[in-house]
C-alpha cells in the first residue's frame, strides 16, 4: 500500500497539513510572548546603547526603568517620512542622550542596533546590536562588550560635517577620534555596519543639526 | 545491554565519525568552529535535533512512501527545528538569540537528513535514538577538537579566557602574533584535513 | 545602470566573488565527497545548477506572493495585508528543493543509471545542500526581484560546478602521487580545498 500513488499523495499532503497546522498553532500561540521578548530585549539595548543598564537586571526592571527614563519620539510632517522614530534618555528639551535606530546588511544578515549620542549631539555615549546572524566567533563578535565599548567617546562630526565613526579592519593606523579597532576576521561584516551605520547618521542629521540649534537658542 | 545494541551509539563516536569518515555535517564544521563556545552550542543543539528526528522517522517508517521519502523526511526535521526555535523564542529568549545562525544550518545539516535515511528509516526507534546520539556526539567532538585549535591559534584564547601571555605579543612589545588565517575557512579546512589524517592513521582506515 | 549590465555582474559576482562555496562555504559536504570523480562531478554540478536555477525564482514567487509580510493581498480577502507567513520559509523552500530533486532522481534513475549509482546517498543530499537552500535564504534577505533570483539562483549553482570541477581535477591529477596513507581521500580533498579557498579570497578585494 505505500508503495501506491495515491497514498504517497495523500501522506503526503497530510503530512503538509499536519506540520503547517502544528507550526501555525505555535507560532500564533506564542506570538504575543515572543513579541514581547523582542521589545524587552530591544529596550535592553537601547538602554545598553545610553549606559542605563546594569547587568543582572530583571525583566521587569528593564521595562520600568525604560518607562522611566526613556521616551520615544516620533517625527511627523512634511519630508520627515524617512526618518525612523526614536529614543531619548532624560528631560526635554535637553535630555542626556538621544538614542538613534541603526540597520543594514552584514555579510549574511541584515544587522540592527542604536547608537547614543551624549547632549551635545555629537559624541558617542554607546552602541549596541541586538539582532544580527553574522559569522559566530567573527562578525558576530559586533554584539559583545568589548567591541561596542570602543566606540564611547567617539564623534560623528567633524567641523560640522558628517564622517560618521568607521571600524578599521584590523587595528587602527593612528589615534582617531572617527575610527575603531576592528575584528580579525570579520572586514566584510564592518565594512557593511560602516556603510549603513553613516547612511542612517545622514539621514538623521538634519534632525540632529535642528535639535542642537534648538538647544542653543536657550 | 549487548555490545551489538550500543554498537549505533559508539560507532559513530569512534571510528565511523560522521564528519572524518562519512563526510557529513562539513559545513556547519566550518561556520561555527572560530570559538570553542559556539561549537559547543551548535553540538548541542545537533544532538538534540538528530535525535529527535531519528526517532520520529523511525516510529513513522512504516508508514513513509519510499517515492516521497526526501520531502517527508525533510518536513518532519524542518518542523521539529522550527518548533524548538518557536518555543525558544518565547521561552528561552536569550539562548534563541545566540542559536538563531544555527537553525538553517541544523536543518540543512546533512547529518540529520543522512542518517534519518540510512538508519532511521530501516530500524528500531531505540536503535535509532542511540544513533542519533551517538552520530551527534561524534560530530560534536570533531568540532570541539578543530574549535579548540583555531580559537587557541586564531585568537590566543580557549573558551575565551586569554592563554596566549598578552605579553608575548607583538602590540606590547613581543614578537608573536595570531595566526588570522585560522579564523577563515582555509584554516579550519587545514585543521580538519590534518584530524582525519590523524584519526585515520590511528584507525588504520585509509580510502583508495 | 542598463539591465543586462546590472544581471551580468551579479552573474560574475556570484560566481567568482560571491562563489557559494568558497567564499560562503556552502555546499560542502556532496563537494567533498563527489569530487573523487570528474564525471560524478559534472553531473552533480550540473544538477545543482538546475535545481538552483528553478528553485531559487520559484521560491521568489512563493515568498512574493505566499509567505513574505502582507504577500496574501492579491486574495482580496480582508485582514491579509497583516499576516506574514515567512516563519514558514525554511519549510515551504525545502519542500520545493526537495520536489525538484526527486524529479532530477527520478530523471537520472530513468536516462542515467550509472550516474544515479555512482552519486549514491548524495543525490537525495542535494535536497539538504546547503548552498541551494541557502541561495534561497539569500534571495529573501537580499531582496532580489524575479530575473535576479533566476540569474542568481543558475549562477550560484555554475559557482558551484566550478569549484566542484576544480577540486576534482586537482584530485585526479594527484591520483599518482605518493599521499600519506592517512591522508588520502577526504584528508587531501580538504587541505586542497584550503588552498583553492584561499586563492579564491584575493577575489573579495574587487568592488564591481
Amino acid at each position: 500500500m505505500p508503495n501506491s500513488n495515491r497514498y504517497t499523495y495523500m501522506f503526503v499532503a497530510l503530512m503538509a497539513l499536519v506540520s503547517a497546522l502544528l507550526l501555525s498553532l505555535v507560532k500564533t500561540g506564542l506570538h504575543e510572548r515572543q513579541e514581547f521578548n523582542r521589545e524587552l530585549d530591544m529596550k535592553k539595548n537601547i538602554m545598553m546603547a545610553a549606559g542605563a543598564y546594569r547587568e543582572g537586571m530583571s525583566g521587569q526592571e528593564v521595562a520600568d526603568a525604560f518607562k522611566r527614563g526613556f521616551a520615544i519620539k516620533r517625527l511627523s510632517g512634511a519630508g520627515r517620512e524617512n526618518v525612523p522614530a526614536y529614543y531619548v534618555y532624560g528631560e526635554e528639551p535637553a535630555p542626556e542622550a538621544v538614542i538613534l535606530p541603526v540597520d543594514g546588511k552584514g555579510l549574511w544578515s541584515t544587522i540592527k542596533g542604536f547608537i547614543a549620542l551624549e547632549s551635545d549631539l555629537n559624541t558617542v555615549r554607546g552602541i549596541a546590536f541586538y539582532e544580527h546572524a553574522e559569522t559566530p566567533g567573527l562578525g558576530g563578535e559586533i554584539d559583545k562588550e568589548y567591541f561596542t565599548r570602543r566606540f564611547q567617546g567617539k564623534k560623528i562630526f567633524r567641523e560640522g560635517q558628517l564622517v560618521s565613526v568607521t571600524i578599521a579592519k584590523g587595528e587602527m593606523l593612528e589615534e582617531s577620534d572617527y575610527g575603531v579597532d576592528g575584528i580579525s576576521g570579520a572586514s566584510l561584516t564592518t565594512a557593511g555596519i560602516n556603510r549603513f551605520l553613516r547612511a542612517d547618521l545622514e539621514r538623521f542629521t538634519p534632525l540632529l543639526q535642528g535639535r542642537a540649534q534648538q538647544q542653543e537658542q536657550r | 545491554m549487548t555490545k551489538k545494541t550500543l554498537d549505533p551509539l559508539v560507532g559513530p563516536m569512534g571510528v565511523n565519525n560522521p564528519i572524518t569518515r562519512q563526510v557529513l555535517g562539513i559545513c556547519s564544521a566550518l561556520a561555527v568552529t572560530v570559538k570553542m563556545d559556539t561549537a559547543l552550542v551548535m553540538s548541542g543543539a545537533l544532538i538534540f535535533v538528530l535525535v529527535g528526528s531519528n526517532v520520529m522517522v523511525s516510529l513513522l517508517r512504516n508508514l513513509i512512501p519510499p517515492r516521497a521519502r526526501i520531502i517527508v523526511m525533510l518536513v518532519i526535521i524542518a518542523t521539529l527545528v522550527i518548533f524548538i526555535d518557536q518555543l525558544l523564542k518565547a521561552f528561552l529568549y536569550d539562548i534563541s538569540k545566540q542559536l538563531s545562525v544555527f537553525v538553517g544550518l541544523i536543518i540543512t545539516n546533512c547529518i540529520v537528513l543522512g542518517r534519518a535515511e540510512a538508519f532511521a528509516l530501516k530500524n528500531g526507534v531505540g536503535a535509532s535514538a542511540l544513533d542519533g546520539l551517538g552520530n551527534g556526539v561524534g560530530y560534536g567532538i570533531i568540532l570541539v577538537l578543530v574549535a579548540f585549535f583555531r580559537e587557541l591559534f586564531g585568537s590566543g584564547t580557549f573558551l575565551g579566557i586569554q592563554v596566549v601571555p598578552l605579553g608575548l605579543y607583538a602590540q606590547h612589545g613581543g614578537w608573536y602574533m595570531n595566526n588570522g588565517l585560522m579564523l577563515l575557512a582555509p584554516g579550519a579546512f587545514f585543521v580538519l584535513g590534518l584530524l582525519v589524517w590523524l584519526q585515520r592513521t590511528i584507525s588504520g582506515y585509509t580510502e583508495d | 545602470m542598463e539591465p543586462a549590465m546590472h544581471y551580468l555582474g551579479l552573474a560574475v559576482e556570484t560566481i567568482f566573488i560571491k562563489n557559494i562555496l568558497l567564499a560562503y562555504f556552502l555546499g560542502m559536504c556532496s563537494f567533498l565527497a563527489i569530487s573523487k570523480s570528474v564525471e560524478t562531478s559534472i553531473g552533480l554540478g550540473l544538477a545543482v545548477v538546475f535545481v538552483n536555477g528553478i528553485t531559487v525564482p520559484l521560491n521568489w514567487v512563493i515568498s512574493e506572493y505566499l509567505l513574505g509580510p502582507g504577500a496574501l493581498q492579491w486574495t482580496g480577502l480582508a485582514g491579509m495585508s497583516g499576516v506574514d507567513l515567512s516563519f514558514l520559509n525554511y519549510i515551504i523552500f525545502i519542500a520545493t528543493i526537495a520536489a525538484m530533486v526527486q524529479l532530477v532522481e527520478m530523471a537520472l534513475d530513468r536516462f542515467s543509471p550509472t550516474l544515479y549509482q555512482s552519486l549514491g546517498i548524495f543525490l537525495p543530499l542535494i535536497a539538504v545542500n546547503c548552498a541551494i537552500l541557502g541561495s534561497s535564504l539569500f534571495m529573501v534577505e537580499r531582496e532580489y526581484g524575479f530575473i535576479e533570483s533566476a540569474v542568481f539562483g543558475s549562477s550560484a549553482g555554475a559557482g558551484f560546478f566550478l569549484a566542484i570541477v576544480t577540486l576534482a581535477t586537482m584530485r585526479y591529477k594527484l591520483r599518482y602521487s605518493n599521499v600519506p596513507p592517512g591522508l588520502r581521500g577526504l584528508g587531501i580533498a580538504m587541505l586542497l580545498t584550503g588552498l583553492i579557498s584561499m586563492a579564491y579570497m584575493s577575489f573579495s578585494g574587487i568592488n564591481l
